[in-house]
């Protein structure tokens, strides 16, 4: 009685975690947000982005078969990866725009010191 | 009793065992290098807030391992603390290319508010030495209307003395010789030197730069070389009465002719009176 005592609780304790680890819908959302956020910069189209999008994708669609299993709590971690990777992902789009930006101002800065270099000649 | 509690002791003593070997899964290795990287790198003071998140998601993935958790839940931590790390990072890198932008901008306008200033002063000079072209023409154009009138006024000014004709050798004043000169004298009346005067005046303002010839000429009456001596005296004494009203020596001559180029007939006081006569031949200047 007593052994079978000892074996019983921490599965019932085990049981009553699992059975109240609420759905993750904020981090859903939270996740899907981030996802969305990462496609408006053009994450989808940049390699470097694009990768962390794709796991984002594939995180987010494994936490909803979880979250579908009744296993919340493992979905919520999958989530965190999911959510990770988008904000990763638009990171790295602004980081390659904002490369882009510095690229554009220095060809605009040579272009218009040659353009007041052969001015200059003129004169 | 006593053998249950002996496998209790050995499970717990697995289990501490188990702790105490327990090896970082490589989600965990990988992030703790990330963040050690990032830590030692820029990232650190660019953008030390997401680095702490990094950090803080990290120490919960080490926790977790330490606690023996669901090893999937460990290596899902560390996987979100790399991932942390890492945009952390990305921030940082775009900080540094926002700046290097703006500071490239801010060279650029720096410059081109420079380039701009420079050919707006170019053009301010540019438009006064315009408007002080404008103004020397406009200048220049007064300064010719003037002189034309002056001309004007000075060549009505000679008709009032004498008659002025235009032929082939210039310009001809011509002045009686019984308003200059006494009969067989060659000083100038009193009231000839206020007429000469009139005449430099005229001369002097039509054209400064003009060649003149005084020429003098008598009559038929007398011996030829009483009057060549007499016309040359006379023609002398205009010379130097023009040179001394301001008329350079260098622009006149003086040549008596006497008798020989009359313009009238001497058989009559009339024609003799207007063959006694001064001539003021007016040369322009070439240019």
């Amino acid at each position: 009685m007593h052994t079978q005592s000892i074996l019983t609780i921490p599965a019932l304790a085990l049981l009553g975690c699992a059975a109240t680890f609420p759905p993750p819908t904020q981090h859903l959302a939270d996740a899907e947000s981030a996802q969305r956020s990462a496609r408006e910069l053009g994450a989808a189209n940049q390699p470097a982005a694009q990768l962390h999008l794709k796991l984002a994708d594939e995180q987010v669609a494994l936490a909803k078969k979880e979250m579908a299993d009744g296993d919340n709590r493992a979905a919520d971690f999958v989530l965190a990866r999911a959510r990770a990777d988008s904000e990763l992902a638009l990171a790295l789009a602004r980081e390659l725009n904002a490369a882009v930006d510095v690229k554009r101002a220095v060809d605009t800065s040579n272009a218009t010191a040659n353009t007041n270099a052969i001015q200059g000649a003129v004169k | 009793m006593k053998t249950f509690r002996s496998c209790s002791a050995l499970a717990v003593c697995s289990m501490l065992a188990a702790c105490a070997t327990a090896s970082a899964p490589g989600e965990l290795v990988s992030a703790r290098s990330a963040y050690d990287r990032a830590e030692n790198g820029q990232t650190a003071r660019l953008d030390p807030a997401d680095l702490l998140t990094a950090k803080e998601t990290l120490d919960r993935a080490e926790k977790s391992l330490s606690n023996n958790a669901d090893p999937q839940e460990t290596k899902d931590i560390a996987y979100t603390a790399e991932r942390r790390v890492e945009i952390a990072e990305s921030r940082a890198r775009t900080m540094v290319a926002t700046q290097q932008s703006d500071s490239v901008t801010a060279q650029m306008n720096a410059s081109q508010t420079a380039t701009v200033r420079g050919t707006s002063a170019a053009l301010g000079r540019a438009n006064q030495q315009l408007a002080a072209q404008g103004q020397a023409l406009q200048n220049s154009e007064q300064a010719r209307a003037d002189a034309e009138k002056r001309a004007a006024q000075a060549i009505a000014d000679l008709q009032r003395i004498g008659s002025v004709k235009q032929e082939a050798r210039g310009m001809v004043i011509t002045l009686s010789g019984s308003v200059l000169f006494a009969s067989a004298k060659w000083d100038l009346l009193p009231d000839a030197q206020v007429k000469l005067g009139d005449v430099a005046k005229a001369l002097t303002e039509q054209d400064p730069d003009s060649k003149m010839v005084v020429e003098g000429h008598t009559d038929s009456q007398g011996q030829a070389s009483f009057n060549l001596d007499l016309s040359q005296k006379r023609a002398d004494a205009v010379r130097t009465y023009l040179v001394s009203r301001g008329i350079s020596s260098d622009r006149i001559t003086a040549q008596g002719f006497g008798l020989s180029r009359p313009i009238a007939d001497n058989g009559s006081a009339e024609g003799r009176a207007n063959n006694r006569r001064v001539e003021i031949v007016v040369q322009p200047s070439a240019k």
